[in-house]
């Protein structure tokens, strides 16, 4: 079958009205998590795991694990749109990648053009959106038959590179993240060995012999840590939003941010599909671009289009970029993505080349859905936007509590133990304090999610070497990665070294 | 503060990666006659985790010491609604879900904001009523159901 029959068969999947219906609710409540400062799209993501896992339950397995992954993935891309209509409004990000969005939004917004700003943000969005989605499909194929060819030690240097890629860029200081990658690797390891079924490290307990569920430590790490941090650094802020008269952007403004928003996504495509970068650094590579290339740079951090119409494409595309490496090699190069990945190993759906030959429907229901998807937010974010400035609104008073209540629900209708709940909580401090001293979080579950991955194939490829450690470095492409690895990891430190700024990725 | 968080934690981290090291001494070394057995992974990470505590150790000992602008924490309603989720979670599973999570959202609300006490006795009620409706008897999932002395 041709890659467009696959696509038919997508968009038939897709099209189920429970799948719409999923779509639908996946974008609504990602560009809520996009408005709400204080959940970042990690977060959201973990959070609906469980509850998406218990709505899906009467489904069969291949189309449960569709619809999650239809609604988680909506959540991530909606954060996308979402995260523009603080930063435009009140000068506040909803998100760390709409950071860059503040300098010129929130001027527009000043100027009485917070209308344009938040339609051109849409439509920089969606023409994003798309752009990413076809590059997706014709990429898919010819990248998963590549990577089909890889054995054991070619796809172990290969996860050394996406995790030392995401440790390289995450945080101020590589050897904390590392620390973070290591640490999260050795949690994985806890419980019983899946190749020869010995139990490790679970001192006789009981609890301990599934392993440490990654959904716990996801949830506990971002949700639970960083309502900690909400209630311990609370802030009084002074919600002043800014009025938004005529949404649709004149026809100047359309013409001038036409070549920001197709630059803004192909940059953040190929920014997006490189492990460790996302959409942070994308918004911020793209108006950096933005800004050499026009004939007026001063006008830049005035309130000009160009400035908003790039950044947001950027991040957009980005986050459908990142989505490339994690369905067709199964190497998830964000936090975001490695919990999106874990969401589909809880299915037993593996991603990696093989998804698209073994569960096609969720492949490329997931990606026709996407189509879907960007079109609800495009409809949902131009006449809506103004409902969605409300939710900005929301008391803290009620939201936080909820948040907290929303996990512990979440923990227990999944793990039903009361000891989940406890590491739950653990990690929730843990979590706070980790990321308040700058050890990032992202690493760690990323290690978590992919340790058993790593292990596997370390194991198989050392055990057709015959324990002969030589063979990734032997095998050509297997070195490269590695190479690549090792270049990543010392290139930042080399330009730390000679005092230049490295610009790091927050988001994770 | 930082710094001294930093030396905590590499200490930690030390110890992390020695009882792992320690840990999986223990373990077989080879399994069904392959060479390469359970242990050699957490052996390896174990021993990548001690040098780079080391490194960390050293990276904050050259670090000049400064001293950050101190924030004013909140301690008082964090310790509260710490104390309220510990509470919360350990009375899950003998009070049922309904009214344990009643409870610890009204005791959340009040905390954060003593106000509006009839809006948060109407949302937490709803809430709790809502999540048990929904999961337990249309999703027909598990929660704790109700004490039995209600």
């Amino acid at each position: 079958m041709s890659t467009l029959d696959y696509l038919f068969q997508g968009f038939g999947t897709a099209l189920i009205w429970y799948n719409i219906l999923f779509a639908f609710v996946g974008v609504l409540i990602g560009t809520a998590v996009g408005v709400l400062p204080g959940i970042g799209p990690m977060s959201g993501v973990a959070l609906l795991i469980p509850v998406t896992a218990s709505i899906t339950g009467g489904l069969p397995p291949e189309s449960a694990a569709t619809s999650a992954i239809i609604l988680l993935a909506g959540v991530y891309y909606g954060a996308m749109y979402g995260g523009s209509t603080t930063s435009i409004l009140l000068n506040t990000p909803g998100e760390s990648s709409s950071v860059v969005t503040t300098l010129d939004g929130y001027q527009m917004a000043k100027k009485g053009r917070a209308g344009s700003a938040l339609s051109i943000a849409a439509i920089g969005s969606f023409v994003a959106g798309i752009i990413t989605l076809v590059a997706l499909i014709a990429l898919a194929k010819p990248l998963s038959a590549v990577a089909l060819k890889f054995g054991p030690a070619e796809y172990f240097s290969l996860m050394l590179l996406g995790l030392g890629a995401v440790s390289g860029l995450a945080g101020k200081s590589v050897t904390k993240a590392l620390i973070m990658t290591i640490f999260g690797l050795l949690l994985g390891t806890i419980g019983i060995d899946n190749v020869s079924g010995i139990a490790r490290f679970t001192f006789d307990v009981p609890w301990l012999y599934q392993g440490i569920e990654f959904l716990t430590i996801a949830v506990g790490l971002f949700a639970v840590g960083e309502v900690f941090k909400t209630i311990l650094e609370k802030e009084e802020e002074d919600t002043e939003i800014a009025k938004i008269n005529n949404l649709l952007p004149s026809k100047a403004e359309l013409k001038e941010s036409a070549g920001p928003i197709v630059r803004g996504s192909l940059l953040g495509f190929f920014v997006g599909i490189l492990p460790g970068a996302g959409a942070t650094l994308a918004s911020f590579f793209s108006y950096i671009l933005e800004k050499k290339i026009s004939r007026t740079p001063s006008k830049f951090g005035t309130g000009t289009i160009a400035g908003v119409a790039a950044p947001e494409s950027a991040n957009n595309a980005a986050s459908g970029g990142a989505m490339i490496p994690l369905l067709t090699l199964g190497i998830p190069g964000s936090g975001t993505t490695a919990i999106l990945m874990g969401a589909l190993m809880m299915y037993n759906v593996q991603p990696g080349p093989l998804l698209f030959e073994d569960h096609p429907q969720v492949a490329w229901g997931l990606i026709a859905s996407m189509f879907i998807g960007n079109i609800m937010l495009l409809i949902l974010n131009l006449p809506l936007v103004k409902v969605f400035a409300k939710i900005i609104q929301t008391p803290k008073q009620f939201l936080i509590p909820m948040i907290i209540a929303i996990s512990i629900f979440g923990v227990y209708a999944v793990q039903v133990s009361t000891n989940d709940l406890l590491l739950l909580l653990g990690c929730g401090l843990l979590g706070y304090f980790l990321s308040k001293n700058d050890y990032p979080i992202a690493p760690l579950v990323l290690g978590l999610v992919l340790g058993p991955m790593v292990e596997n194939n370390l194991r198989r490829a050392l055990t057709i070497s015959n324990g002969d450690f030589s063979v990734f470095f032997t095998r050509p492409i297997s070195l490269a990665f590695l190479i690549i690895t090792f270049l990543w990891l010392l290139i930042p430190f080399i330009m730390k070294r000679r005092g230049k700024d490295v610009i790091i990725n927050i988001e994770g | 503060m930082a710094l001294k968080f930093d030396y905590i934690a590499s200490v930690l981290f030390l110890t992390v990666g020695v009882l792992f090291i320690i840990g999986s001494k223990q373990l077989e070394s080879s399994s069904y006659g392959s060479a390469v057995g359970p242990d050699i992974f957490p052996l390896i990470l174990g021993g990548a985790l001690i040098l780079l505590s080391i490194r960390l150790f050293y990276e904050t000992f050259i670090t000049k010491n400064q001293q950050g602008t101190k924030e004013k924490l909140q301690y008082k309603p964090f310790l509260i609604i710490f104390a309220a989720t510990l509470f919360y979670i350990l009375t899950l599973e003998t009070i049922g879900y309904v009214i344990s999570t009643f409870l610890f959202l009204f005791v959340c609300f009040q905390t954060l904001e003593r106000s509006k006490v009839i809006l948060s006795l109407i949302i937490s009620a709803c809430f709790s009523g809502l999540v048990y409706f929904l999961y337990v008897e249309v999703l027909k999932g598990t929660l704790p159901d109700w004490p039995i002395w209600f």
